[in-house]
């Protein structure tokens, strides 16, 4: 693949968003529908990136860690800070246009998270966002004056939403949290310009329904399957793809024999109607918290000498997976960081499970740790090295059984962990797309939190916890330059142009730091 | 399991995170009462066994947490012994088991706990007063601060008796590799040149490693310019001392360990 198709594959043709991301914007959670975050921007190269320096700094009003990635679109960047809000900042000066705060009482539960927001989805000049307490809003986009809001989930029963929406034409796309509170998962559209609701795909099916009888009795009443991580979409097929959490509750599968569908799992889902075109569940009957709220990854590869449209993740149980993106078939799978739960995955992809790797009264030691091999961090893809940046977490732990017993607005986790820390380690991994198989490692010294960008000029971009962000050369994964922001980074990078300049921003600590070339 | 794990997480963390400060809300406890039914304590003990044992040792005699008998430090009743399993107690290592216990399994471990706290403390074996002359003349001060005085090189042991119990004072003491606390990771660097650096790893990023040798100075180190870095979770820099102490010295100093409990202002 040329650069220039490469371009062309990336760029996302978004509405009323008049520019295109090769145009310096970044318009949404991941950059772009195939949610490479990948940057089509050239200015940045590894010959020139020892001379990145910070521009300017934006700290939102508040505490806690900043996990927002911003958005860039007709010149004013939109960042989030926790537990529900929206700042619209200058692209050259770094202050802000407006901040809107919705007000979130102590009382607001976020049972199995922090109290962070992701990020904003942006449309024909109305800014999204969900709330901590299970809203969506709609936000004027030059004011910050609320356009509308509707209720997506109860609150006291352990709702919550941090993700970034996802637009679709005339629709917002938005999961929801609460996976270790025996919520009921689900996905919803609204209509973007009303907020009326369009549909509403329940991740556990009710008696009847397919896959209904992978649940026994009533489990299915609070069987998870938490949507808390945003998804991507391809216009062509017009399907969503949306990874799905752990079965309620967690480690305790006792009441839920069955593979639990569809949790766990990645679902392809018709957007127009709501309606799963087909699913794929990557960990049947989970019983270690190996959500799939991973970024999916909508890449065109050659396979075999075959052309294929796939859809690749790395998933949290330590197994790789590339499918068909039409018809969810399994093309390859393999594993790319330590696991020691499954002997490897049959020719369906269904792992061949390794007997007594359940959590137990006593503990169970287990790779990975209940935080997986990657987590909600993103990955990236650039289509010209045809490599995939994973955010490896390289942890076991010990899993714990305990009794669990549903009360609203109460943990439904049943067991625990105990992680082995000192000898945590992690990695920016760089994976061929055609195998999976490990191209470079970039060691770091505990697992991160923070996403991978990639960029046309040749350049990875990532954090640690240690408060580093750093350039890596894609091809190599040799380091070229690190800025120390003084706080964990746990978040993702992205680029844009203002003034004609590259930029790059990265939050850390709780703080939002941004980059251009010194001059 | 070894102290390899060096931490305990309790909280699900499915989202990716680990904010236990997040998750601590105060909520009432779910029944407030002055004692709890026998029978609860019994049920209470299984539990303990399994989710709490791991710190606090068989029979809540003490580990890597503290002795359960006795007068407990943070909690007096049964709701508060219940808020402190529920919420865990900031600052310490004790965690929040809100995730994992249901409110009635929090509420039989409490009762467990509260039974232990009616027994009287026993007391480690040994003569406290010899071991104090003992941590002396064998030099524990060089390493170790209490009240204030002491080398920094180990942990300070000021209120070591209060968050130990005795069975782990006596491993620390005997087998301190496979005691060392969170915070004092043993790391070896090779320069490209010169002679390695052994020490506690003070601190750490992608590009650097602070590392204080035995002499106490802290090495600032670029990982570019290093051979290796290499963790020695096995290790610890302190010696052992179990050819030094005979059985009844190190009875004599885990005792006068154990009696360590200064709060600080």
């Amino acid at each position: 693949m040329t650069r220039t198709s490469a371009a062309i594959v990336i760029a996302v043709a978004l509405g009323a968003v008049s520019l295109r991301a090769q145009d310096g914007q970044w318009l949404m959670y991941s950059g772009s529908y195939s949610s490479h975050r990948f940057s089509p921007l050239k200015q940045l190269t590894p010959d020139n990136v020892s001379k990145l320096r910070p521009v300017w700094v934006y700290q939102p009003p508040g505490t806690g860690s900043l996990e927002s990635t911003p958005v860039v679109a007709d010149g004013v960047m939109y960042v989030t800070s926790g537990p529900t809000m929206v700042a619209a900042l200058d692209l050259r000066s770094g202050k802000p246009l407006w901040e809107w705060t919705r007000p979130i009482a102590a009382s607001v539960l976020n049972l199995g998270f922090p109290r962070v927001n992701r990020g904003v989805a942006i449309r024909e000049g109305t800014v999204y966002v969900g709330t901590l307490d299970g809203y969506l809003v709609a936000l004027d986009a030059k004011s910050g004056i609320e356009r509308w809001t509707v209720h997506v989930g109860a609150n006291p029963t352990g709702h919550a939403i941090t993700a970034a929406p996802l637009v679709v034409d005339d629709k917002v796309i938005v999961g929801i949290s609460g996976g270790e509170a025996g919520i009921r998962g689900f996905l919803d559209a609204y209509d973007a310009k009303s907020g009326r609701q369009l549909w509403r795909f329940y991740t556990v099916p009710s008696p009847g329904e397919p896959g209904s009888d992978s649940w026994p009795g009533d489990s299915w009443v609070h069987g998870g399957g938490a949507t808390w991580l945003t998804g991507s979409y391809d216009p062509a097929l017009k399907l969503l793809y949306w990874g799905t959490g752990n079965p309620g509750p967690d480690w305790n599968g006792d009441s839920r024999k069955g593979d639990n569908l569809y949790t766990s799992s990645l679902v392809a889902i018709d957007v127009e109607t709501g309606r799963p075109r087909w699913h794929f569940q990557f960990t049947p009957h989970d019983v270690h918290d190996w959500d799939a709220n991973q970024i999916p990854l909508l890449v065109d590869a050659e396979i075999g000498g075959r052309a294929r449209a796939l859809v690749v993740t790395a998933n949290r149980n330590g197994f790789f997976y590339a499918l068909d993106r039409k018809s969810g078939e399994f093309v390859y799978g393999t594993p790319y960081a330590k696991q020691t739960w499954a002997k490897g995955l049959d020719e369906r992809g269904r792992p061949i499970e390794i007997p007594g790797m359940e959590p137990s009264d006593k503990g169970t030691l287990v790779y990975p740790s209940l935080q997986g091999s990657t987590n909600w961090s993103s990955p990236s893809y650039s289509p010209i090295t045809s490599m995939v940046y994973v955010p490896v977490r390289e942890m076991g732990s010990v899993y714990y059984k305990t009794p669990a017993e549903y009360r609203p607005g109460t943990y439904y986790t049943g067991g625990s962990e105990k992680r082995l820390d000192e000898e945590s380690w992690g990695a920016v991994r760089a994976l061929d797309v055609k195998t999976g198989k490990k191209v470079w490692d970039f060691a770091l010294p505990s697992p991160p939190w923070a996403g991978v960008m990639s960029t046309a000029g040749g350049i990875v971009f990532s954090g640690s916890n240690e408060g580093n962000f750093y350039a890596l050369d894609a091809a190599s994964g040799k380091p070229l330059w690190q800025f120390q922001t003084g706080g964990a980074i746990r978040s993702g990078p992205m680029s844009f142009l203002a003034g004609g300049r590259q930029h790059v921003a990265v939050a850390g600590g709780h703080a939002l730091f941004v980059f251009a070339l010194g001059e | 399991m070894s102290r390899l794990i060096a931490a305990i997480v309790i909280l699900p963390l499915a989202a990716g995170l680990h904010s236990a400060s997040a998750q601590t809300r105060a909520r009432p406890p779910a029944r407030p009462a002055a004692s709890a039914p026998a029978n609860d304590a019994a049920a209470g003990r299984q539990i303990f066994d399994a989710q709490c044992a791991w710190c606090h040792g068989n029979e809540g005699d003490g580990g890597t947490g503290p002795n359960l008998h006795g007068r407990l430090r943070h909690a007096t009743t049964l709701a508060s012994i219940v808020e402190i399993v529920t919420a865990g107690i900031p600052g310490t290592d004790m965690p929040s088991f809100r995730s994992p216990l249901t409110e009635r399994s929090i509420r039989q471990t409490a009762a467990y706990v509260q039974s232990l706290s009616r027994t009287t403390a026993r007391p480690a074996r040994g003569n406290a007063q010899h071991g104090a002359a003992l941590y002396d003349r064998i030099g524990c001060a060089s390493c170790h601060v209490i009240d204030g005085r002491g080398g920094i090189l180990g942990p300070e042991l000021t209120s070591i008796g209060s968050r130990r119990g005795a069975a782990h004072l006596r491993e620390a003491i005997v087998q301190p590799a496979a005691a060392h606390p969170p915070g004092y990771l043993v790391v070896r660097a090779v320069p490209a040149s010169g002679p390695a650096i052994r020490g506690i790893r003070v601190n750490e990023d992608v590009f650097w490693i602070h590392i204080r040798d035995a002499s106490g100075e802290v090495h600032t180190l670029q990982k570019s310019e290093l051979k290796s870095v290499d963790r020695e979770i096995d290790a610890s820099l302190m010696p052992s001392y179990a050819s030094q102490l005979g059985a009844a010295d190190l009875d004599d100093l885990v005792a006068y360990l154990t009696t360590l409990r200064g709060d600080k202002p």
